[in-house]
């Protein structure tokens, strides 16, 4: 791009939007981190299903495999950011949001562990769906915005389910929220990546 | 009675500079650089014309060693890419009206 040129207001204007839509394009995730979760609450869901289902047990809790994953996404999503020579506007809101959910995921496992009880996993979909929904409002991706919507609704379905359909529940807003979601970010990314 | 275009935007480099920092909280040179396909010499004019007019910030600091530049648009560079977007549409609807 040089400098000295004569500008029409037409040229002005296609400048303003190319720009726009290029740093648009430079603040799409990856979908790696949507991608993982998605993967990884849809297998302990299903896992937990067919233990009901075929009646065996694991020697160990596999939702274990859910904090034990949250390692190599935090070291992650700390080299990315070391990486990325822009900061966008809703990145520092969209941080506090995740870290909100984490806590609070936490703080569920940690009340559920208290006072056990059958309806967890109701609790924990209304929570799948507040950072899914406030992440697709603020990044205008109606993919996420829907899941965040179906987390809720399996919410309110599982509370009248028994634990076992519960699980199958939980597997659908995995899928909705994250998978499908992360699915569609990470063929845009790998797309505008070979532009 | 037109609004006169802002010469400090009214300019290719310059327009792509501020319209890339008013879509950004902070970049980085590198990557101004990379969306504008500009030279580094050029940029650097353009960036220290924009700081001088008080649009932009521009933060020098060290990463690992190695100079790093990141610039960000304050307040008046706001108003003045919104006054000179204004501007802009009022001369292409004077020409779309003309057309028709």
């Amino acid at each position: 791009m040089t400098e000295e040129v004569k500008l029409t207001e037409q040229e002005s204007f296609k400048i303003i939007t190319e720009m726009i839509e290029k740093a648009r394009n430079s603040s799409t995730g990856n979908g790696i981190g949507p991608l993982v979760w998605g993967i990884l609450i849809t297998f302990c869901s299903l896992e937990t299903y067919a233990q009901i289902e075929f009646n065996f047990d694991l020697s160990f809790d596999v939702w274990w495999l859910a904090l034990i994953a949250l390692l190599p996404q935090i070291f992650y999503a700390w080299r990315n950011k070391k990486q990325r020579n822009f900061r966008s506007h809703d990145e520092v809101v969209l941080n506090y949001v995740w870290v909100t959910f984490a806590i609070c995921m936490f703080l569920l496992s940690h009340y559920a562990s208290q006072f056990p009880t059958n309806h967890y996993i109701s609790l924990a979909m209304i929570l799948y769906g507040v950072p899914t929904f406030i992440t697709g409002a603020i990044k205008k991706f109606t993919p996420m915005l829907v899941g965040g919507i179906i987390c809720w609704v399996c919410s309110i379905i599982s509370c009248h389910t028994s634990i076992k359909i519960s699980m199958l529940l939980s597997a659908v807003s995995a899928i909705s929220a994250w998978l499908i979601p992360g699915i569609i970010l990470r063929r845009k990314y790998l797309g505008l990546k070979h532009v | 009675m037109f609004k006169e275009l802002d010469p400090i935007l009214h300019s290719q480099l310059r327009l792509a500079v501020m319209s890339l920092l008013i879509s950004v909280k902070e970049a980085e040179f590198t990557f101004i650089k990379e969306k504008t396909n500009a030279t580094a010499g050029n940029l650097s004019v353009q960036v220290q014309k924009l700081k001088e007019a008080g649009y932009i910030e521009v933060a020098k600091q060290f990463k690992d060693n190695y100079p790093l530049t990141t610039c960000m648009i304050t307040k008046k560079g706001v108003a003045a890419f919104e006054a000179y977007v204004q501007a802009l549409k009022e001369y292409l609807q004077v020409g779309n009206n003309r057309v028709s």
